[in-house]
């Protein structure tokens, strides 16, 4: 029987020279974005505890990650996101680093994504995470370098902007605190499935909250979202939450073009670790967002830390590459700029070493004619042969 | 100016003969979606929008990973399949449900011993009978489901219940309703956000001719 010792494991892919090429420019440009507002990178194991993906307020289903056993026989995961390690690491070897932290990493989760769904299960993530401050006033700060990261990624971006708090608010007007009739609401109002959200609201008594419940799913879109949502959401709380969302929203808008920033109050995250304003980004040809993020000021505390206010996000390089690849008009792969041949292999290693320091691109020729050095150059697009002879003169031949 | 292009992914078959007379309800140029003879994408002129034709779970697939914008699809494909999209209106056609069924005159729950259940639609089931705490075997079946518990593989079926003729000529009855079933318009969760206006547009029209 044939191995599997020729395949890649489902969900995962070599990637080769344009799309490796696309990535890393990616990664560059977002990372110089980080670097320069003052981030330091960190990196965590790829390996970790189950533990630190399944708390209080951590859901992350057990049966989308990648498992494993240490030598001990504890259970193990590939890290299905980083934020996670980051607020274990800030509990632990940064509790007593001055606040505010500002990280920035650069590295793979891991997923089990359905079987031929034709996602990947292995994705580069880039992010940031602002910890400690003394109000929000870092989601600022997020919202922004979260616009910037979109528009490395495709000019045409939407930055999207909620708050966990407002399904929450208003469901604590509601007495009716059964789970299983919060999670049906709230996956109806998450998926904006109307009529399962209206079926769900069938056994409430009619109630200001009831109405503000069914409208959630149906709030969103540009900066007018806000006047139509005060028709329905009613109350000091809500009230406060929205102004406060309107003008982060609007001032934001002197730097990050207005058009671009898009408003969806139904985002009731799974996640429920989220506690103020959540995010995500899209651009067009990727069907899922490309960046999601939000702040979580009780996170660190779970960890056993000092409770510290948070906010982060994580833009799927793997995905905006994708798309970046797919507008990209031109090569993104470099080809050499000269071929060298000589059969001295020595000479013409020093010829390259020479080329090299002038700024050019070399690639030498493992071979011993000269006729298929100059075919080889032909049929790379490599545009001057330069041949190095016995006397350790060298030829340039246009190719 | 040009109108951003919408593609919708419908059902073939009869969810499509019904969502060809809703769009044409609306007022929308059908010919193509009538005259379609073998071609799989068909257009409405004056509207920038395409219109593919896909089996069901494709419907779901092609939505969410938003290479089409809306779908036309069934609840029960929707409950069989899942995935990352918005359900945004019962369409009301299609209707039908989801049922348990047995050989006449059975009881289903009688007794200790763990039932065995025959279905197209092993997640449905799963899910009906872990809501309710209840073990149950679980066999998939590719068609006629109606054979397995007569010739003895199964105790009963699940399985999606029109007018219960076929049932009936098998000499078998529904003992509970699963849930409800109806077609479903589906959105892409990105699509909706970068082109909200142009397809909530079409949404309210397909909503007012319901």
């Amino acid at each position: 029987m044939k191995g599997n010792d020729w395949l890649t494991p489902e969900g995962t892919r070599d990637l080769l020279f344009e799309e490796c090429a696309a990535k890393r420019t990616l990664e560059e440009r977002i990372t110089g974005i980080f670097e320069s507002y003052g981030y330091s990178e960190v990196i965590t194991p790829g390996i970790e505890f189950y533990d630190v993906f399944n708390g209080k307020t951590r859901h992350f289903p057990p049966e989308t990650m990648y498992k494993l056993v240490d030598g001990k026989n504890r259970l193990m995961v590939l890290r299905p996101d980083t934020t996670m390690p980051i607020a274990r690491l800030c509990a632990t070897r940064l509790r007593r680093e001055e606040l505010p932290l500002k990280l920035f990493y650069n590295q793979s989760v891991f997923m089990v994504n359905p079987k031929d769904s034709g996602r990947d299960d292995e994705f580069e993530q880039s992010g940031i995470e602002i910890i400690g401050g003394e109000n929000e006033d870092s989601d600022y700060e997020a919202l922004f370098l979260a616009a910037k990261t979109l528009g490395e990624c495709d000019k045409d971006y939407r930055l999207e902007i909620g708050d966990s708090g407002i399904f929450r608010e208003i469901l604590s007007k509601i007495n009716c605190m059964d789970g299983d009739f919060v999670e049906k609401v709230r996956i109806g109002i998450e998926t904006k499935n109307y009529p399962a959200i209206d079926f769900a609201l069938e056994e409430l008594d009619d109630s200001e909250a009831k109405v503000s419940l069914k409208m959630l799913a149906r709030l969103f879109g540009g900066f007018e979202v806000f006047d139509e949502a005060r028709k329905y959401l009613c109350g000091e709380l809500l009230e406060e939450k929205l102004s406060r969302l309107e003008r982060l929203c609007s001032e934001l808008s002197e730097i990050v073009p207005k058009e671009k920033i898009r408003v969806d109050l139904g985002l009731a995250n799974k996640k429920n670790y989220y506690t103020g304003i959540i995010f995500k980004g899209y651009v067009e040809g990727y069907g899922q967002p490309v960046l999601s993020g939000g702040r979580y000021d009780s996170l660190i505390g779970e960890f056993g830390g000092n409770d510290a206010k948070a906010v982060g996000f994580a833009v799927n390089i793997e995905a905006a590459a994708k798309v970046y690849l797919k507008n990209k008009g031109k090569s993104l792969t470099k080809t050499a700029d000269v071929l060298v041949f000589s059969k001295n292999k020595i000479e013409a290693l020093k010829h390259c070493e020479k080329l090299i320091s002038e700024g050019l691109i070399v690639r030498n020729f493992n071979g011993e004619c000269c006729v298929c050095a100059e075919k080889f150059a032909k049929s790379h697009g490599i545009k001057r042969l330069d041949i190095v002879n016995e006397n350790c003169e060298v030829e340039v031949r246009e190719v | 100016m040009e109108k951003k292009k919408i593609r919708i992914a419908l059902t073939k078959g009869r969810i499509e003969n019904k969502a060809v007379d809703l769009l044409k309800k609306i007022g929308y140029d059908v010919t193509d979606l009538l005259e379609k003879g073998r071609r799989l994408i068909l257009t409405i002129p004056n509207e920038n929008i395409e219109v593919v034709l896909a089996k069901a779970a494709d419907v779901i697939t092609y939505v969410e990973h938003g290479v089409c914008d809306l779908g036309v699809v069934g609840k029960d494909t929707i409950m069989e399949h899942g995935g990352k999209f918005y359900e945004i209106a019962d369409l009301g056609f299609g209707r039908c449900k989801f049922a348990l069924a047995v050989k006449k005159g059975n009881d289903f729950y009688c007794g200790y011993g763990v039932k065995t259940v025959a279905t197209k639609y092993p997640e449905v089931t799963r899910n009906f009978f872990e809501n309710k705490g209840i073990d149950v075997d679980i066999v998939k079946i590719e068609g006629s489901v109606e054979l397995a518990p007569l010739v003895g593989l199964s105790d009963g079926i699940v399985d999606i219940v029109e007018t219960g003729t076929t049932l009936k000529e098998n000499g078998l009855e529904v003992v509970e309703d699963v849930a409800p079933v109806s077609a479903r318009l589906i959105a892409n969760t990105v699509s909706i956000k970068l082109k909200q206006e142009r397809i909530l547009e079409i949404v309210n029209l397909i909503k007012e001719n319901l």
